[in-house]
């Protein structure tokens, strides 16, 4: 049963790969030559695919890159007398660093300050490439490396650029399939969701720049010789553009698609000559049209093709006897979590003044309290997004006051949003994956390499996330778009994703809100489970009744200080709280 | 196909000859004997395209002429046009398009140097022979590039030429070199300095401005004060080139600039505060398309201009780029009459033998040896506000 | 006499750049979009201005309000064809592509019709020469006016309270009732005339030019992200700062420096000050 359906793939891209490599049998070479460029710009649009795809990046000025790798490839050999595909290898260290500088700046800035910073990038380039002259020939330029044999002829060369092309995707493929992938469809949909599992966004984002980078340059060295001859005006901006607008046009967060698209718009201007004044306006058009009227590209449009239909049982019972394999390994007892007389201001708005509460593990702590009175900021503080003006935050004997949201996922401090943070173009399966983050062993490096720690990752990951969804009702989902969940369903989504993170404590922010009464039911008996297992679970929630009926602390705020604090029964004779919450 | 949208995207030039249906009238006559393909790689659209719509102006008229008069030893001539909009990318995979797919027997172009660049070592193993349109030295290699023949001066001939100027009839000996910071500005600043200093003279500034810039006052300002006496002046840009003079003019200061010929385009003149801002500006020129003292072109350009008539439109473009564009064709038939074949070693051994021959735009002569086939006693100055009917009269001297 | 030059040329390019980023910040304030067209606005300023006036020789005045009424309508045209499709996913940033595709379109299509090469802006009152010509003050005169008339329009009008209103808070704004949408196209074609008069007394200065547009799109930004996004008065002094900077480093490390300057002082001021000289704070996220 498994195997046809395995080996389709398998059997597809071998057939693909025979057929790209016999082109140069049966082609002239000018399309020979037009087949070389496309798989060249592939090389770029692979890396640029994790940064614009995936990560979410608007990287417009990656022709950069090209001219980075096209200078570094020919300086290399012309002048250095490097052996060519040692200067196309050297071109990796250049490009590392060109797309940490890229990427120092995207880690602060947004969208189009972004883009616009990686425009000025790629018109810097080549500026220096011509105020260098010494170094790059200014504006006569320099002759590109030409390969020994086999690689000399344009068959050969062609054949050089397809095993890149091949390295390339491999390495694409792994990161964009594994733990980085899914961090940075996190990153790009949900980035609070990324840090709250405990994602290093920084240094990921860093990481996925220095590999485009890499792929980039390289690309531009193969370019150069395709070239065999690289100025300063070769890298224009409708070189940048048509590599960003592949990306779109194939749909993010995918591969197959930005390969075709980049093969499309490499052979567009070639099969309609007699555009070629227009070219850059049809560029511009197809942008448009995409973005405008098909926002997932070509991927998207080939996905909804072969959409599986939706289970027929909808929401199957949560099974909370999962959840101990879902937990892998029993919780950490790490003390008890505690706020000590916490206040936060927002501009004059006192939103906590002083507030005092701690959660133990195994108990189930209520927050209770009209809108407004700070309960979520108080969710926000333990979980690390706020920083407090005042007060301390303490797990077991530590204070972690000054510890950042990840730091606090480490120590096992999970959470769930009041919107659901979930990344809607996965699968319900990845972004419970994505919860277990800090518990693959594999490094960014060994990922990209495809190493045996990536497959173990890999399956012990799915394994472990495929309980979490029992454990909440979702298996039967677990290959579905998370988009297509319902709300509640994205509710219990989050669960099974702070489960995965195998945490200590649960933070739930209104779960049971727009929840049916059934739904309430099958989370009361999750969050009891929850407890059994030894889980300190703070429950902020609107339902009272639920919260008294599952707690075993609970705690009333009002305008941001302790109304009332106590078991359900005390809370429930607690006369200012009747009178002033209750309402009854 | 391609040549007729190069035809419409102008269709002010369209009106002035048929050039787009030329190929389809020659097969038509003469469908026995296979045409004769040429290459051209060309700059039709896009910056800095004027002097490739010149260009192709005299290469379409060069083969209507021709193909009229029975194409080449009765093989009708087709030319086929590639817009490389000056992008060396576009320009080398349309160089392979028509070497190895249209197979095309001469190249002519780019018409860029960064294109030409690009596209030589690409094309060189399909020996093609090839007539170039750029101006950088190094394109003309024999060893390397066998099959590759110069038609216009060499980047050196003409900052000797405006030097020879300068030095000998202005008899200035501080310059001012300014180029713009594209390639070809800086690297051409770069050649002028230092063949100024060789040559005897003292460079007391240099230069490199941006091309959009929006002023160039304080550039010519630091020239004045720093003693130059006249100007050397590098740039493609007409925008640039204008403000130049724009501020030389501004600030009262009347040094001659002397330079690359887009100073004296209509652009340029458009673009001035004032007509006199043009005077005292010479640039580089060629005495078989320039004015004599008594406002007469040399007897041979006559009689072209007489063959042209009104077939071809020459207010809003130069002659010599016409003028070069049909020597062209007309130089590769030569070579197929002389050399008896159009096989690449039959031509090359043709262009090696031809000492003189009497082009509109000047005499070619190639050995064996020299590629360079434009004699630099050719190249003059031109007085740049002298522009009429696409020529330019002699600067002041000659 | 060298500084007196690069003082006056500095501070009419920065009043053009100033405008510019008037332009972004009228759109941004509706919408919290940042546009590529910006610059885009500027070009055609120019362009229609050299047609209007130079081309067809109509009066000034006639050519100037047709100049100013083309850029409403791309400002128009911009709101409904690459903004308002893209609004109800703002977190995704599509508008960044889409204004991104449109500004191109534009800069292609004035390549094709107007012509690659620069052509000249018609002289509009003659008044002064050298450095006190028009071609200086003028663009310094206009940004005091633009300025000055937003800043009127914003405090003393009844749509330029709804615009604030929607900038502060545009959920709060349409719950009062102000049609949210209607002020958000007023913007843009407001920003429109903003940007092609821009251009219009820019025009001298930088000629009728197709590229001048992502030239403008580019140096138009630095001033909002050295002023801070939506300061009207942080775009003017960045204008000014941007201006002198270029002219500056022309000066001393020339020509083939400036943009490298620019793009330096750019990131700089960025990575230092995110927020820019009068920026608002950030947003809260959770």
């Amino acid at each position: 049963m498994k195997a046809p359906t395995a080996l389709r793939p398998a059997a597809t891209i071998i057939a693909g790969a025979l057929l790209l490599a016999t082109l140069p049998l049966f082609l002239n070479d000018y399309w020979v030559h037009i087949a070389t460029l496309a798989g060249t710009y592939w090389v770029l649009v692979s890396g640029l695919d994790l940064v614009v795809g995936y990560a979410g990046m608007l990287a417009v000025g990656y022709g950069g890159m090209l001219a980075v790798g096209a200078y570094t490839a020919s300086v290399l050999a012309a002048k250095a007398g490097l052996d060519p595909l040692l200067a196309l290898a050297c071109c990796t260290v250049t490009g590392v660093i060109a797309g940490i500088i890229v990427g120092i700046p995207g880690l602060r800035l947004t969208s189009f300050y972004f883009a616009m910073a990686t425009l000025g990038f790629a018109i810097i380039v080549t500026q220096v490439a011509l105020a260098w002259g010494s170094l790059t020939g200014g504006g006569i330029g320099l002759a590109a490396p030409a390969y020994a044999d086999p690689f000399a002829s344009t068959g050969g060369f062609y054949c050089l650029v397809l095993i890149i092309d091949a390295l390339a995707t491999w390495l694409v493929w792994n990161i964009a399939s594994g733990n980085p992938g899914r961090a940075l469809i996190a990153v790009r949909d949900a980035d609070v969701a990324a840090e709250a599992v405990g994602v290093p966004i920084a240094r990921l984002k860093l990481s996925v720049f220095a590999l485009s980078g890499a792929l980039g340059s390289v690309a531009g060295g193969l370019f150069a010789t395709a070239q065999s001859y690289i100025t300063p005006d070769a890298f224009t901006l409708d070189l940048s553009v048509l590599f960003f607008i592949a990306v779109l046009i194939g749909g993010r967060g995918r591969i197959v698609g930005p390969m075709i698209g980049t093969g499309l718009l490499t052979l567009l201007p070639e099969i309609a000559a007699p555009l070629v004044a227009w070219s850059a306006f049809v560029y511009a058009c197809l942008l448009l049209v995409v973005v405008l009227l098909a926002p997932g590209g070509i991927a998207e449009l080939l996905e909804r093709l072969r959409r599986a239909p939706p289970p027929i049982d909808r929401m199957a019972g949560p099974e909370p006897e999962a959840m101990s394999a879902a937990l892998v390994s029993a919780p950490r007892a790490a003390g008890q979590l505690a706020l000590a007389e916490v206040s936060r201001a927002f501009g004059g708005v006192r939103a906590l003044d002083g507030i005092s509460l701690t959660l133990a593990p195994g108990t189930v702590h209520g927050l209770i309290g009209p809108n407004g009175s700070g309960k979520t900021t108080a969710l926000n503080i333990l979980s690390g997004f706020y920083a407090v003006h005042s007060g301390r935050i303490r797990l077991g004997e530590a204070d972690i006051t000054r510890t950042s949201v990840q730091a606090r996922a480490a120590l096992g401090i999970a959470r769930t949003f009041q919107t659901p943070r979930i990344l809607g173009e996965a699968s319900v399966i990845e972004n419970v994956m994505l919860g277990a983050w800090r518990h693959a062993a594999a490094s960014f490096g060994e990922v990209a390499l495809g190493l045996p720690r990536f497959y173990r990752d890999e399956r012990a990951l799915r394994a472990q996330a495929m309980a979490a969804l029992a454990t909440v009702g979702l298996a039967a989902w677990a290959n579905a778009r998370a988009d297509r969940l319902q709300h509640s369903e994205q509710r219990f989504l989050e669960i099974a994703r702070a489960l995965a993170m195998r945490p200590g404590f649960v933070l739930l922010d209104e779960p049971a809100a727009g929840l049916s009464a059934a739904e309430i039911e099958n989370l009361g008996a999750i969050i009891a489970e929850m407890r059994r297992l030894g889980l300190g679970v703070l429950l902020v929630e609107h339902h009272a009744d639920f919260v008294f009926r599952i707690s075993d602390q609970v705690t009333v705020l009002a305008t941001g200080r302790v109304l009332a604090a106590g078991t359900p029964a005390e809370i429930r004779a607690h006369r200012e709280v009747v009178h002033a919450y209750l309402g009854a | 196909m391609v040549q007729e949208h190069g035809w419409r995207r102008r269709s002010v030039l369209g009106a002035a000859i048929g050039g787009a249906t030329l190929p389809f009238l020659g097969t038509a006559r003469a469908a026995d004997k296979p045409p004769v393909k040429i290459g051209w790689l060309v700059a039709l659209t896009g910056a800095n395209s004027s002097p490739g719509i010149g260009f192709n102006r005299g290469i379409a008229f060069a083969t209507q002429v021709l193909n009229e008069a029975g194409g080449i030893g009765g093989r009708q001539i087709e030319i086929v046009t590639r817009d490389t909009q000056g992008d060396p990318t576009k320009a080398v995979n349309a160089a392979l398009e028509v070497v190895s797919q249209q197979r095309v027997e001469f190249l002519l172009g780019p018409t860029n140097s960064g294109e030409s660049l690009a596209t030589e070592p690409v094309t060189a193993r399909y020996k093609v022979p090839s007539l170039l349109y750029s101006v950088v030295d190094s394109l003309v290699d024999i060893r390397r590039y066998p099959y590759y023949f110069r038609q216009l001066p060499s980047n050196t001939q003409w900052t000797e030429a405006a030097q020879n100027y300068v030095l000998k009839v202005l008899k200035a000996q501080k310059v001012g070199v300014i180029g713009d910071a594209t390639g070809y500005g800086t690297a051409t600043l770069q050649l002028a300095a230092s063949e100024f200093k060789k040559a005897g003279g003292d460079v007391v500034y240099t230069a490199l401005i941006d091309p959009n810039a929006t002023d160039a006052t304080a550039e010519m300002q630091k020239a004045k004060q720093a003693g130059a006496e006249a100007l050397l002046v590098w740039s493609d840009s007409a925008g640039l080139n204008a403000r130049i003079m724009n501020a030389r003019g501004g600030i009262g200061w009347d040094a001659p600039m002397i330079g690359h010929p887009a100073m004296g385009t209509g652009i340029v003149k458009n673009l001035l505060k004032q007509p006199s801002y043009w005077g005292k500006v010479y640039i580089v020129g060629y005495r078989s398309t320039s004015f004599d003292a008594g406002g007469q072109l040399p007897a041979r350009t006559q009689d072209f201009l007489k063959l042209v008539g009104d077939k071809v439109k020459l207010s809003d473009t130069t002659l010599w780029w016409v003028a070069c564009g049909y020597d062209s064709v007309n130089l590769i038939k030569w070579a197929i009459d002389h050399g008896g074949s159009s096989e690449p070693a039959a031509v090359k051994r043709a262009w090696e033998s031809l000492t003189s021959y009497p082009g509109i735009f000047g005499d070619y002569g190639y050995s064996a040896t020299n590629h360079n086939g434009y004699p630099t006693a050719e190249v003059v100055m031109n007085a740049a506000d002298s522009f009429k009917n696409g020529a330019y009269s002699l600067a002041p001297g000659y | 006499m060298i500084w007196a030059s690069i003082l006056v040329a500095g501070i009419a390019t920065g009043a053009v750049y100033a405008m510019i980023g008037l332009a972004y910040n009228v759109m941004y304030s509706t919408s919290k979009v940042m546009s590529f067209t910006a610059g885009m606005l500027g070009m055609l300023g120019s362009v229609f201005g050299a047609l209007f006036i130079g081309v067809l020789h109509w009066p000034v005045a006639a050519g100037f309000v047709a100049t100013l009424a083309v850029g409403g309508i791309f400002g128009w045209i911009t709101e409904r064809l690459s903004v308002r499709p893209v609004l109800r996913n703002i977190d995704k940033h599509l508008y960044v592509l889409s204004t991104l595709a449109l500004a191109l379109m534009v800069q292609q299509l004035a390549a094709i019709e107007w012509g690659t090469e620069p052509r000249p802006f018609p002289t509009l009152f003659g008044i002064g020469h050298d450095l006190t010509s028009e071609q200086y003050w003028l663009p310094v005169i206009a940004c005091i006016i633009a300025a000055a008339a937003l800043e009127w329009f914003y405090r003393g009008t009844l749509a330029g309270r709804a615009f604030l209103a929607i900038s502060e808070d545009a959920r709060a704004a349409l719950a009062l009732g102000i049609p949210e949408r209607r002020m958000r196209v007023l913007s843009y074609v407001l920003s429109g005339v903003v940007g092609a008069f821009a251009g219009f007394v820019g025009g001298e200065l930088l000629l009728a030019f197709f590229a001048n547009g992502m030239m403008l799109t580019f140096y138009g930004f630095i001033p909002v992200a050295i002023g801070g996004l939506g300061s009207n008065r942080g775009a003017l002094v960045g204008g000014l700062v941007l201006g002198l900077i270029q002219q500056a480093a022309n000066y001393w490390f020339g020509g083939d420096m400036v943009p490298v300057v620019a793009f330096a002082v750019f990131i700089a001021i960025l990575l230092a000050m995110p927020r820019g000289l009068f920026g608002a704070a950030a947003q809260r996220r959770v």
